[in-house]
């Protein structure tokens, strides 16, 4: 993966985050980080920002095959994230089950291996862990 | 912009073809549209091919349609590449329409080809991700038949849709596709079989998606007053071919609600194709869509405004888009049927709309309104994801003269 895309935490009290943008004029945020704003088509208003740590589930789909480097069966999701927009993602942590997970169920990024590459090595990015259901 | 005509149109059937290259799908469907335009090669005067996947999928990423069109022996014209996912057939059409109604070109040739099977459903599925932002979606797992799946789930909740709904429409498309010689899938199928084949992501099972495949489709176009010098076939004119990148829309706006107290087109393509020929929704006698997923059929007669939004089932159900049906959709056998090679599936759409319109279409012949053969074709057509939507959505209409 690219670096400048997400934030590893490095230490215990260290918390891990997707590296996005927000416009300081009408307040979008994009992820990944932007330099134009596509709200005010502007390039001077977008400053890096710290955002989705909490989730929750818009929709999903418990794949029944993988593409190269992953493993089926595995939940593809959108998410949308506390700041408001909605991302793709994969979830971790939970049965891989239809109804293991539901839509509006919270959920926080876990920065952590999901795939691997064609070379054998482990590719770290983000996931989402599903908590309690609502 | 002078009105253009398609006089040939020209495939290589799609399906698994170990032993054949890009250059040999590509010169067959490129030669039987040659003899269906009933031109000689070099009349040919300049060229736009269509393909998706070939750099990563077989490693030919450079100088595709120059190396196919050299082994077809086009020779000494201008030929131009495109993508554009899975509408790359459709972009390279598109173009060469463009280049005859300038005036700067008399006869173009557009060729859709891809070579998919390559034994390895893995990779393959990895390519396909790469019909999106590969640094935030394509790279991290997402897939199509997901994305699908989860539209479908939403609608089924929304508009009460039913997994037999779902299976119907497979039903349809394979039924139709048994009916062309050029369909990778030429067998029926039932909504029991339908709904009891794999799962591939909830509720969408292997029979509903569109297989991986090799496969061609060519399309020779000129000036419609030109076309009787070449053939005495019935020129079939290019009236609109629509094309948008949605892309950005902010997800602080409120959701798109759909417009349900009128008959909406929903689609940006669909609305600027219908108000380019001045025609609208009922007017059209057929359609080929874009069935990556057979359920997202049902969203996209909303979308070219054959009903109301959710009540797509209905259409399905009373058998409207069967071939028997008022406005019959897929009678080629649609991407689950037909085949899906990505690039090659816009110009097998524009085929079959030909096919139909000349009244060549054999056992899938559908009469149109008028009970004398259908005049007016639709075809719809997108490629890749990229922000809140299609990365090309394209809607096209054709006329029989």
């Amino acid at each position: 993966m690219k670096e400048g895309l997400f934030h590893i935490p490095d230490s215990s009290t260290d918390e891990a985050y997707l590296i996005g943008s927000k416009c300081r004029v009408c307040g979008y945020v994009a992820f990944p980080k932007k330099v134009i704003c596509p709200a005010c088509v502007r390039d001077d208003t977008m400053e890096e920002a710290p955002i989705g740590k909490k989730a929750n589930i818009a929709s999903f789909a418990l794949m029944g095959q993988a593409p190269k480097g992953f493993t089926a069966p595995y939940f593809q999701a959108m998410v949308r994230l506390e700041e408001g927009i909605t991302i793709a993602t994969t979830l971790t942590d939970c049965e891989l089950k239809e109804d293991a997970v539901e839509m509006g169920q919270p959920v926080e990024l876990v920065i952590t291996k999901i795939k691997v590459d064609d070379q054998g090595n482990d590719i770290i990015a983000w996931k989402y862990r599903p908590l309690t259901k609502k | 912009m002078r009105e253009v005509a398609i006089i040939g149109v020209g495939m290589h059937k799609f399906g698994k073809f170990p032993n054949e290259s890009l250059k040999d799908l590509g010169r067959v469907a490129v030669w039987n549209a040659i003899h269906d335009a009933n031109i000689e090669a070099h009349d040919i005067q300049t060229a736009y091919v269509g393909n998706a996947g070939a750099g990563l999928l077989t490693g030919q990423e450079c100088v595709r349609g120059q190396v196919i069109l050299n082994d077809a022996c086009i020779f000494s014209v201008p030929v131009t590449n495109v993508e554009g996912a899975c509408a790359s057939g459709l972009i390279a059409l598109r173009e060469a329409w463009i280049a005859v109604g300038s005036g700067m070109y008399d006869v173009a040739l557009a060729l859709g080809v891809e070579k998919m099977y390559i034994d390895d459903t893995a990779k393959v599925l990895q390519v396909l991700g790469a019909g999106t932002d590969m640094e935030s979606v394509g790279s991290i797992g997402y897939q199509f038949s997901g994305g699908y799946a989860q539209g479908i789930q939403q609608n089924m909740r929304r508009y009460g849709w039913t997994r037999e709904d779902l299976a119907l429409v497979a039903v349809k498309n394979k039924y139709n596709g048994a009916r062309n010689p050029y369909a990778q899938f030429q067998k029926e199928t039932t909504v029991e079989e339908v709904l009891n084949s794999r799962v591939v992501a909830y509720p969408v099972t292997i029979f509903m998606t569109a297989p991986i495949g090799d496969g061609a489709a060519a399309a020779i176009i000129c000036p419609k007053e030109m076309a009787s010098k070449f053939t005495s076939k019935p020129p079939i004119i290019i009236k609109a071919m629509a094309m948008h990148s949605p892309g950005f829309r902010d997800y602080r706006l409120p959701p798109r609600e759909p417009d349900t107290t009128k008959r909406e087109v929903s689609s940006l393509s669909a609305r600027e194709a219908y108000e380019t020929v001045g025609i609208g929704p009922d007017d059209v006698e057929l359609a080929e869509v874009h069935d990556a997923m057979t359920p997202a059929e049902l969203s996209t007669y909303a979308s070219l405004g054959f009903c109301k939004p959710g009540e797509g089932n209905i259409l399905v159900r009373e058998g409207r888009t069967s071939l028997t049906g008022d406005i019959p959709v897929n009678t080629s056998g649609g991407l689950s049927a037909r085949g899906h090679p990505i690039g090659a599936t816009g110009l097998a759409q524009a085929a079959e709309i030909v096919w139909q319109l000349r009244g060549e279409a054999g056992p899938r012949q559908i009469p149109g309104k008028s009970g004398k053969g259908p005049r007016i074709g639709l075809i719809e057509n997108n490629g890749g994801t990229v922000g809140s939507g299609a990365a090309v959505s394209t809607v096209s209409i054709f006329m029989r003269d």
